[in-house]
């Protein structure tokens, strides 16, 4: 059955008419051609497709795009101001904190939530945050690191 | 313009990751075709199974269908090809059995393609596939490899006489019989080297493009090697001359080996794309990946260490079972082989070394090399036996590494390698101070007191890299060259297209490569690109695995810069009016000698496109320079891995508490990009000794472990931040000095985990454990000794 | 996997093999079976909607009844196909005893499941089976 679907994606509204079952990940991906939102498993274990739902991160594989009508999404490509990158894309690039690039949205949307939850995370409290996040490459060293850099650059207060 | 700050040697960010941090990246997925259709691969649920009949017509009749493709559709085509052959002990060749795109008449393992559905959405052919009616008859599957030799056992091939691929030796037996049966003490140890999944972050995808007006078949595909791929699939498969198929990787989320090898979906999508008229697109899901990516790992071991009185090294002689799966996969026969049992001599001195290799078939998913392939086997067994040999005989572990490390190079090992460069104790020794070695008994005491068992292991691996002279390569049964290739090409106004037959999925070519060519030429590193993965725009490749792409493909980029400053001093001679042998090239200038005459690179660029004043008699225009490097021998990266850890014995769980490790790669271009290199391949390495195991049912042959909710990826709180660092012995043969980084950590670091482990558990009289060292396994050791004890 | 148990039913054992022969009273008995008919005597046809963890598929299932001895015991052997997520199959002996002025019935089961069921939730299979085989004992009795 195909709805209705109106929901506010990286500031634009946009409105489709879906297939009922359509995941917000596929809404992102095959109805907006939003690619940089990846899929990366089929039992939302990855975390390669986190967005921000209303500000929150939320795995895009565990959403219907009904379910997200009228809300307010944030996907990797509209997280930076223009040409200048978020506080955290600049820590994940300063501090090599990707490989692939494959993790990486769903890694730094999720950081960038982690942040705005507790803006000075500890070490630990970035490993156990990262729990839905899997990456292959990096060994999560350098992605921990960036986030504690993007952390300080975000209390440091570059409003973006 | 010196680029001083981005040369070779400084931690430059990475140029891929604007891309990838802004969601810009191009995976194969991200792609989409005018017109495209997409496939469903229906794959076997069996893991043997006699197919009897193939029904499409349910699914034929469903609206958005295009087509249903079985077995019959690839008739006139070949099998999926292996690239490497074995030869057995009496020199005759091993088996090769046919490997179908789509299942002939038997479904050999759960998730053998057997039809495909093609539609024109991905969930009309995921629904359609669920009505291809295939009629089974199911027969008794061999999940293990000693089901799969038992007397009893039927082939599961009917063109083999036995499950038994090939019986291979190296090694002088004779001599090694000998030193064993007349040693002062002999260490033996029976190990498994455990089934893995590679799991690249970025599922398989492939999409088939067919221009019927040209003839021109594109692929595009999450591939490693793309050239190989064109080559394996257009010679082998498909029949399509290169010049009328092209193989485009763009952005690949990932690789570790499993993204080396031509698969059947490459081959589905190119035939069906042709048949249809339309673009084709396959993407795996992960579940699919589980079925159909080829595993690594999987050695059944005997290790035997013999050694004198004093504690010297006097043989090793292995006896394995290699895992091969349901088919031959491209490199299957090389990893238990060749990039295997000739890194047995380790970093030690033992004179005589002999290895029998037994690969088999069985009812399970190809096994094919996996980041280390055959190597971290090696490593882990060495290791682990020389470790259980120090303890048995009361020599301290280090001092008996210490006392057999090889301290001279070049060094021929007996295994038919020789190592060209190392320094074994300065990684040892600089691995020592950075763990604070001298100080884990005080740690381990203090531990104590807390209820935690501590313990400290350590690892000194090596492994061969840079693959590999061709020529050798061929006579141990490659077949393909393993060369790579680059091309210069220096555009009129002077900026730099390098077209490199390495692949980068995640290592960052495109900045290493860069600063490499902004180092030679001493030219901006801004003013240079670096194009990879498509074989319309690159001459040729070999592509990247083995940690092959600085060693080779930057020598060859770096042969191909040294024939552009040899043109253009040419091309600065007649500008200068001076002799060619005077003309020096340094910082970016060709300078006459002792003078202050001098042009430009980008001036000399420019004439070589405008050549008004040039010697066109002598010199062809333009300024664009290919190299093809084979190279002289494989590189040897080594180095010691120190692991503590801290188990707690009421749970049996294990925490790594700190994690060194000292590396010589060479010469580094960018510590940044290897420090991330060597922590990616450590969480492997680490993951594969304490989580990461692929399970069959024994029985029906079903995998049990095929989603990351059963698979135990290593995830971030299972892991420490580490402490890295680097010697350097440059490499001896090629120009760089430099020896690749790619597969360490995964190499060296199983064996320094499960070391921790046992000396963890020294109180429980553990002589061995299997990985993955699960809080299970640890917990009924402990509670075992406790109630014995009682 | 084997699943074995046993069960004390109140009434007499031809009761007990009446109604396990009986498709309406099987029907209401296995959760989430919306059809199930005899075909013949010694054979049934069933469509049921299980859950396995994640894996949620109907299962279309053939069952034939072998060995009958009324009302004794017999062997059901069957299979169900789950589409893409895998297969179930297994037989079980069901034996019934005169016990206590009532019925003691003794099942005997292997059950092995294949493809997603397998490589998802395998380690949900025993768990959710014997849920089922549970709420089957629950029901079965109030229907005599």
């Amino acid at each position: 059955m195909s709805v209705s679907v109106v929901m506010t994606v990286n500031g634009e509204v946009v409105a489709k008419h879906v297939e009922d079952r359509t995941l917000l990940v596929e809404f992102l991906r095959e109805h907006l051609r939003l690619t940089g939102t990846h899929v990366g498993c089929d039992t939302s274990q990855c975390g390669a497709c986190v967005v921000h739902a209303n500000g929150k991160s939320l795995k895009s594989c565990t959403a219907l795009a009904v379910q997200m009508d009228g809300a307010e999404i944030t996907t990797i490509e509209g997280l930076a101001n223009g040409d200048v990158l978020h506080p955290m894309q600049e820590a994940f690039r300063q501090n090599h904190g990707l490989q692939c690039g494959f993790c990486t949205p769903g890694m730094v949307m999720s950081a960038v939530d982690l942040v705005n939850e507790n803006p000075d995370p500890s070490e630990t409290e970035i490993r156990e945050w990262l729990e839905g996040n899997i990456c292959r490459c990096t060994g999560y060293h350098n992605i921990v690191k960036s986030i504690s850099a993007g952390a300080k650059a975000m209390r440091e207060g570059d409003p973006t | 313009m010196t680029d001083n700050n981005r040369g070779i040697g400084e931690a430059v960010v990475r140029r891929e990751d604007s891309r990838f941090l802004q969601g810009r990246g191009q995976y194969t997925d991200d792609m989409n075709l005018a017109g495209q259709l997409f496939a469903c691969i229906v794959r076997s649920q069996h893991a043997h199974a006699t197919i009897n009949s193939i029904d499409g017509s349910a699914a034929m009749a469903m609206d958005g269908v295009v087509s249903v493709l079985t077995h019959e559709d690839f008739a006139a085509y070949g099998g999926v090809p292996c690239g490497w052959g074995v030869n057995n002990k009496d020199g005759s060749p091993m088996a090769e059995p046919k490997h179908p795109i789509l299942a002939e008449g038997v479904a050999r393992h759960v998730g053998d393609p057997v039809a495909v559905v093609i539609a024109e959405s991905p969930i009309i052919a995921r629904n359609a596939a669920e009505h291809v009616q295939v009629s089974y008859s199911e027969l008794p599957a061999v999940v293990s490899m000693q089901q799969a030799l038992d007397a009893s056992a039927k082939p599961i091939h009917g063109d083999t006489e036995s499950n038994l691929c090939f019986d291979w030796e190296l090694g002088d037996r004779e001599a090694v019989d000998q030193a064993i049966a007349g040693a002062h003490h002999v260490t033996k140890l029976e190990l498994i080297n455990n089934r893995l999944v590679p799991n690249a972050m970025e599922p398989r995808c492939a999409i088939g493009d067919y221009n019927s007006a040209t003839g021109d078949h594109t692929l595009y595909t999450t591939s490693q090697n793309p050239h190989v791929i064109r080559l394996l699939m257009g010679a082998f498969v498909l029949q399509i001359p290169e010049h009328k198929l092209r193989v485009v990787s763009p952005d690949v989320g990932g690789g570790f080996g499993s993204k080396i090898y031509h698969y059947a979906e490459e081959a589905i999508v190119t035939v069906a794309a042709m048949k249809l008229g339309k673009p084709v697109k396959w993407t795996s899901d992960r579940t699919e990946a589980f079925i159909s990516d080829a595993h690594g790992r999987d050695h059944i071991t005997t290790v035997e260490l013999a050694l004198d009185r004093e504690g010297n090294f006097l043989a090793l002689r292995e006896s394995t079972h290699a895992n091969m799966g349901a088919y031959l996969s491209t490199f299957a026969p090389a990893v238990p082989t060749y990039l295997h049992s000739t890194l047995l001599a380790g970093q030690y001195r033992t004179p005589v070394i002999y290895a029998e290799v037994k690969a088999v078939f069985t009812n399970t998913v190809v096994v094919d090399a996996y980041r280390g392939a055959g190597r971290p086997e090696a490593s882990y067994l060495v290791e682990r036996v020389v470790e259980t040999a120090a303890r048995e005989m009361g020599i301290d572990p280090v001092e008996l590494r210490r006392k057999n490390f090889i301290k001279s190079f070049p060094h021929d090992t007996p295994v038919a390698l020789t190592y060209d460069s190392g320094d074994y104790a300065a990684t040892l020794d600089q691995a020592m101070i950075a763990s604070d070695y001298a100080g884990f008994e005080a740690r381990r005491a203090e531990a104590k007191q807390r209820g935690k068992l501590r313990g400290i292991g350590i690892a000194c691996y090596v492994e061969a890299c840079g693959v590999a002279p061709s020529n050798i390569a061929g006579a141990l049964g490659a077949r393909a060259g393993l060369y790579e290739a680059a091309t210069i090409r220096v555009n009129p106004t002077g900026s730099i297209s390098v077209l490199t037959g390495s692949h980068s999925h995640g290592q960052g070519h495109e900045t290493t490569f860069s600063q490499l060519v902004a180092d030679k030429l001493g030219i901006d590193y801004d003013s240079i690109d670096v194009v990879h993965g498509d074989t319309n725009r690159i001459p040729f490749g070999m592509g990247t695995y083995g940690s092959r792409s600085l060693a080779v493909g930057g020598t060859a980029i770096v042969n191909a810069v040294d024939k552009i400053i040899a043109k253009g001093k040419k091309i600065a001679a007649h500008l200068l009016e001076a002799s060619e042998a005077d003309i020096e090239f340094e910082n970016g200038e060709f300078r006459v000698a002792g003078t202050d005459k001098m042009k430009p690179f980008a001036e000399i660029a420019l004439t070589a496109y405008v050549p008004h004043n040039f010697p066109l008699e002598e010199l062809e225009p333009g300024l664009e320079e290919t190299a093809f490097y084979d190279p002289k021998n494989f590189t040897f990266p080594a180095g010691t891995y120190v692991c503590e850890v801290e188990i707690d014995p009421d749970t049996g769980t294990t925490e790594i508490v700190s994690f060194h490790a000292s590396d010589d790669f060479g010469r580094i271009i960018n510590p940044m990009i290897v420090e991330g290199q060597v922590h990616g391949g450590l969480v492997q390495g680490i993951g594969q000794a304490l989580l990461e195991g692929c399970v069959y049912d024994t029985d029906s042959g079903q995998l049990i472990s095929g989603s990351y909710m059963d698979y135990t990826m290593p995830r971030a709180d299972d892991v420490p931040s580490f402490s890295v660092d680097t010697c350097v012995t440059e490499c001896t043969h090629n120009p760089l000095g430099v020896k690749g980084c790619g597969e360490a950590g995964a190499i060296g670091a199983p064996p320094a985990v499960m070391n921790a482990i046992i000396d963890a558990l020294s109180d429980y009289n553990v002589r061995h454990l299997d990985m993955p060292a699960t809080p299970n396994k640890i917990w009924s050791i402990i509670h075992k000794a406790s109630a014995a004890a009682a | 996997m084997d699943i074995s148990g046993e069960q004390q039913i109140d009434a007499p054992r031809e009761r007990v093999w009446e109604a396990l022969n009986d498709p309406e009273i099987l029907r209401q008995c296995i959760t989430g079976c919306e059809s199930l008919e005899k075909i013949s005597d010694d054979e049934m046809k069933a469509e049921v909607l299980a859950k396995f963890g994640p894996v949620k598929a109907k299962f279309k299932a053939k069952i034939s009844i072998e060995d009958q001895i009324p009302p004794a015991s017999c062997r059901l052997v069957g299979e169900g196909q789950g589409g893409v997520a895998g297969f179930a199959k297994g037989a079980a002996v069901i034996t019934l005893h005169e016990s206590d002025g009532g019925t003691r019935l003794e099942y005997k089961a292997d059950m092995q499941v294949g493809g997603k069921i397998a490589q998802i939730g395998s380690r949900l299979v025993s768990g959710t089976t014997n849920k089922i085989v549970g709420e089957f004992f629950e029901k079965f009795p109030t229907l005599l």
